[in-house]
């Protein structure tokens, strides 16, 4: 399956997104515009579940960088959740494990 | 017997190089086809799981930078070209761009994250032996090479 969807739960103002699929260079614009979307109409800090996330490369690495510069200036941020292996890797091999939150 | 070694067995038989060749048109939508058949060249050739999702991420990496940079007005499309040797994958990925400059490539800037430059990064990373070609007025080409059983 290729693309994703999105989930979002007001659960004590943190708003979460689902990713499914795929992020890459065919679907990290609507990834963009949904998490912008989500940036701009909620407050409190954003949850992203990784648990149906199958594939991402640095396309998705640009859009959550775009995000948490957006939120870090309104003290909010972002946490990632589950993780797969392969996706968890590319955090570490670019050093963003550093900067965003895992929850694996 | 495993297809690896069935693939083992055909190559060293041969002793030459097998190679597929995709063109792709410069559009995001045919990216996750370059990466279907690396995974199934790579898979074949018997590399382990976690290295054939490394292979996908660089190639897709590369791609990805084809369709950013390689774009022009005579040429609508660019060339991955897999070279499979019994020992080692060969990954070339070319377009008519002008492409980027190995020298101005560094890791990610803790302090001030970029949203973008990570591509060529990555792909030096995960892959074995990395050089970028640039032809003035020709092209720009990214190869890549992966070793089995290092």
């Amino acid at each position: 399956m290729s693309g994703f969807e999105n989930h979002y739960e007001n659960n004590g103002g943190i708003w979460t997104m689902k990713l499914k699929g795929e992020v890459d260079i065919y679907t990290a614009a609507e990834f963009k515009k949904q998490l912008n979307a989500a940036i701009e109409e909620k407050c409190g800090d954003i949850h992203i579940d990784c648990s149906e996330l199958e594939y991402m490369d640095s396309t998705g690495l640009g859009v959550l960088i775009g995000a948490l510069k957006r939120l870090r200036e309104q003290d909010r941020n972002i946490r990632l959740k589950n993780l797969k292996p392969n996706v968890q890797r590319l955090f570490h091999i670019t050093g963003l494990d550093k900067i965003f939150i895992l929850e694996v | 017997m495993t297809l690896a070694d069935c693939a083992e067995n055909s190559a060293v038989k041969s002793r030459h190089k097998d190679e597929v060749v995709l063109v792709l048109p410069n559009k995001p939508d045919y990216v996750s086809v370059a990466r279907l058949t690396v995974s199934g060249i790579a898979g074949r050739m018997g590399f382990d799981v976690e290295t054939v999702e490394d292979i996908k991420l660089a190639l897709a990496e590369a791609c990805t930078n084809a369709i950013k940079h390689g774009c022009c007005e005579e040429s609508k499309e660019y060339k991955v070209k897999f070279g499979i040797e019994p020992n080692c994958l060969t990954i070339c990925v070319s377009d008519k761009g002008c492409g980027v400059d190995k020298k101005e490539i560094c890791g990610p800037d803790f302090e001030n994250p970029k949203e973008g430059g990570l591509g060529i990064f990555i792909i030096d990373t995960l892959m074995d032996d990395v050089e970028l070609h640039q032809v003035p007025g020709s092209g720009f080409t990214i190869t890549m090479k992966k070793n089995l059983g290092v």
